[in-house]
């Protein structure tokens, strides 16, 4: 029971770093969204205030980390040329997937949008993040700057998981070994 | 205890707008991509300046738009730092620049700058 150095690099990249960008996305939401002076007293805001931080903190970190991670290791993997008259495509994951026109969408569509979209989760992110670090306990009184907040991690949710949902299928298509 | 004052704004304004910029920055480096030619072979970091071996355009593209990002972060965090803006209306312009970024970085989109054969 071993991994390669691929795919133990494809598994840092999607499962831990990518999950966990993906799954800290839901307490988020809820820490922002209930995170109003009508719903806490002074303790509940000193309590939940380093809790709020660390965890847009975090997940900011864990978004740069991802596509650092997915462009500079991992993509080059995908992308890499094979030597001319090879037949076996495997460890060229993009040349296997173009080679065959019932495959060829998972590179030209799937791919193609998220080697892109998932740069977008980052920059919204580290603004959260900012906006979070800044205010510290005083975002309890910004209603306008917390629904801001919001929608950024909202957008940022949603382009972390259409980069990860495309990543899931390549990979099942075409697995980087 | 906390404080009864309120931070300004701008700080804040300043890296949603940025990340809108970036946002745009992205979608704007994809398209010129497309076009081909010159502009297509200059993204290409890692062979123009050994940044990331073999990834390709991507390597410009986003070295770019972090650069950008940055760049406009900085700017603007110093022009409103300190002051109370209207948020509401950089916040709407942000959103329209993200937008952009989503709609230039989906394949259908940006496809159609790429020359045709």
């Amino acid at each position: 029971m071993t991994l390669t150095e691929r795919e133990f690099w494809t598994l840092v990249h999607g499962m831990v770093l990518g999950t966990l960008f993906l799954l800290a996305f839901g307490g988020g939401v809820a820490g922002l969204w209930s995170f109003r002076e009508k719903y806490l007293t002074a303790d509940g805001v000193t309590e939940r205030t380093p809790r709020l931080l660390a965890g847009t903190a975090v997940m900011a970190v864990v978004a740069w980390l991802t596509v650092i991670v997915g462009t500079w290791i991992v993509y080059p993997w995908y992308r890499a040329v094979p030597p001319e008259g090879t037949t076996d495509l495997a460890k060229f994951p993009k040349s296997l997937l173009i080679s065959n026109p019932d495959t060829a969408g998972w590179h030209e569509f799937g791919m193609e949008w998220k080697e892109h979209v998932a740069f977008l989760a980052p920059l919204l992110a580290t603004a959260v993040a900012f906006a979070t670090i800044y205010y510290g306990a005083q975002l309890v009184r910004q209603g306008e700057i917390r629904r801001a907040m919001l929608v950024f991690f909202t957008l940022a949710f949603a382009a972390a998981g259409i980069a990860g949902l495309f990543g899931a299928l390549i990979t099942k298509a075409a697995p980087i070994i | 205890m906390q404080s009864t004052e309120t931070k300004p704004n701008g700080s804040v304004a300043a890296a949603f707008l940025a990340a809108g910029i970036g946002s745009l920055a992205l979608g704007v480096t994809v398209v010129l991509n497309e076009l081909g030619g010159d502009i297509s072979k200059f993204l290409q970091f890692d062979k123009n300046f050994g940044l990331g071996s073999g990834v390709g355009a991507l390597s410009g593209k986003v070295v770019i738009t972090v650069f950008v990002y940055l760049i406009s972060w900085v700017v603007l965090h110093f022009l409103w730092r300190g002051k109370e803006v209207n948020f509401g209306r950089i916040f709407s312009i942000a959103l329209i620049l993200v937008a952009a970024g989503f709609i230039l970085t989906f394949p259908p989109v940006f496809l159609l700058f790429a020359p045709t054969e």
